[in-house]
């Protein structure tokens, strides 16, 4: 791969929520490029990003959203959904799904798993207002839990995502994973929110509805202590980098702190030239 | 299709901006040709430097910048040394130093430390300048923070009035890493332009002039900066998850509406 290349997909690999689209097109005026040349070359990156971003999409005659992400990949181009009990070939450049089959749920966790999809759903129906989507996924050592929300405010000028990575290891009783969220602001500037949470919670029984309850309490305790972080913020870094007013509360005497040496060196009258 | 410049900044507006330095080389080496309309077009955190000569602080950026050497505005001279580098006039260096004591007591009164610096140039019908302040929150902080204020300004000749125009961008970085927390960043800039003629009676009313006019604008983008930060995109976090019972939200909406077309119809 040439330098260049990898420039192109780091760019992609740092496109904000909602904004895939527009960074390619970026890369593509910049490369000078035509459409289909710059989609061969950025194709990986893309893949790449959909994976890691939990990119959602609807199945043909399905409803709601499904997921796509390494936890559900079936190699070839085709991942899996536990809900609909299928599997469905996903384009990554133009983000449809298509060839639905037949996938049933099997393994030992199968129950547990079909328990997690309608729990999980009912905790994201609650809690994820805009866009929302989830999967529970069987893992080589245990059950992978996705919780995906987007909101997308274009001619605002924001987008927002948050995304929750569980792992539930039914050996160890351990639940893990991490809490991400990404948003931009764009309106005469470029303002990034990116927060990462690890979590790591011991349970029981590792019934679906235990699971579930902790997954709404770690997300619970963690969007209050994210609220609270922003006054922390606010009232701490922010008000010690610059001051609103001086402690005088009164603006600066501009006459006073300086003007009068320029006068006293040059006279006044001059104009600058 | 698209101009390449454009789709650099629109790129720039898109990517983290807590890496824009690194993007913005990334930018120069795709594509070489946009090196100096890159470099002169967008605001990068401040470097800091030491005047040889008088010992204080100063800023580094594209606008006091000849070669690979950077010029101090406490000792008028570069470093490293070079015989013909750019200068301003003697005239324009004189308010230029008086620009710089005055920000020197800006930078006491909101900032209480952090480093100002203010060059200027001349024009054919006037003179420019950029005026440039940094400060950064002790590393003992449990939140840390950094704020770089970049205010480039014309200030064109009328008859006893100057005709200011004023480009103003603050770069804001600023990180919160707890156990409770993990890590949050919340890094960005925010540009504002304004333009406003204003009476001129001699050398001195020009500083004072942009003086005000960059008090007024530090001012106004703290507000933003402030809405933005921790108003808006808290507001986009609590959009994106309700930490409230969606059922609940909606049976209280239902409610409210309730009563409110109840009253409507009484």
């Amino acid at each position: 791969m040439s330098a260049i290349d990898s420039t192109a997909l780091s760019f992609i690999e740092n496109a904000p929520p909602g904004e895939l689209k527009e960074v390619i097109d970026d890369i593509q005026s910049l490369l000078e490029l035509d459409r289909g040349s710059v989609q061969q070359k950025v194709a990986p990156a893309v893949e790449k990003y959909n994976k890691a971003q939990y990119v959602t999409t609807k199945l043909p005659g399905g409803s709601g959203l499904v997921i796509v992400s390494s936890y559900n990949d079936l190699g070839g181009g085709r991942f899996f959904d536990t809900e609909s009990s299928s599997s469905f070939a996903y384009d990554h450049t133009t983000q449809r799904a298509s060839d639905v089959q037949s996938h049933p749920i099997e393994g030992d966790n199968a129950s547990t798993v079909k328990s997690l999809v309608r729990d999980v759903g009912d905790h994201v129906k609650e809690h994820f207002p805009s866009l929302p989507a989830h999967g529970v996924y069987p893992t080589d050592d245990g059950i992978a839990i996705l919780i995906v929300g987007n909101k997308y405010s274009p001619s605002n000028y924001w987008n927002g995502r948050w995304r929750s990575t569980y792992v539930y290891n039914p050996s160890t009783s351990s639940l893990t994973g991490t809490i991400a969220v990404d948003v931009h602001y764009y309106e005469d500037g470029n303002v990034r929110l990116v927060t990462e949470k690890k979590v790591n919670e011991s349970l029981r029984s590792g019934t679906s509805s235990e699971i579930v309850k902790a997954i709404a309490n770690v997300e619970r305790k963690y969007q209050e202590e994210l609220n609270r972080a922003f006054g922390a913020l606010s009232e701490g870094a922010f008000k010690s980098l610059r001051r609103s007013l001086p402690v005088t509360r009164q603006k600066m005497d501009w006459q006073k702190a300086g003007a009068y040496k320029i006068g006293q060196d040059i006279g006044g009258g001059g104009r600058a030239r | 299709m698209a101009d390449p410049f454009d789709s650099a900044l629109d790129l720039l507006r898109r990517l983290n901006p807590k890496h824009i330095t690194q993007n913005l080389n990334a930018l120069i080496g795709l594509v070489p040709d946009l090196t100096e309309d890159l470099l002169s077009s967008v605001d990068q955190p401040l470097q800091i430097a030491k005047c040889k000569r008088s010992g204080r602080e100063y800023l580094l950026c594209d606008y006091n910048r000849d070669g690979d050497s950077y010029r101090s505005p406490w000792s008028n001279e570069f470093d490293p040394p070079l015989s013909d580098g750019t200068v301003p006039s003697e005239k324009v260096r004189k308010m230029e130093v008086a620009a710089n004591e005055a920000f020197d007591v800006y930078r006491e009164l909101y900032y209480e430390g952090g480093v100002s610096s203010v060059y200027f140039w001349n024009l054919d019908d006037g003179f420019a300048g950029v005026v440039l302040l940094k400060k950064s929150t002790t590393a003992a902080a449990k939140n840390t923070g950094t704020w770089d204020s970049i205010h480039v300004f014309e200030a064109l000749d009328r008859a006893r009035t100057a005709h200011y125009k004023l480009t103003s961008t603050v770069i804001l970085n600023m990180e919160n890493t707890t156990d409770a927390i993990g890590t949050m960043d919340l890094s960005g800039n925010m540009t504002r332009q304004i333009e406003a003629d204003l009476p001129v009676d001699g050398d001195s009313s020009h500083i004072v002039n942009i003086g005000r006019l960059v008090e007024d604008m530090e001012l106004k983008m703290r507000n933003l900066l402030q809405e933005v930060y921790f108003g808006k995109a808290k507001d986009v976090v609590n959009d994106l998850r309700s930490v409230t019972n969606l059922t609940e939200v909606n049976k209280d909406r239902a409610a409210h509406s309730q009563v409110m077309s109840s009253m409507l119809t009484r």
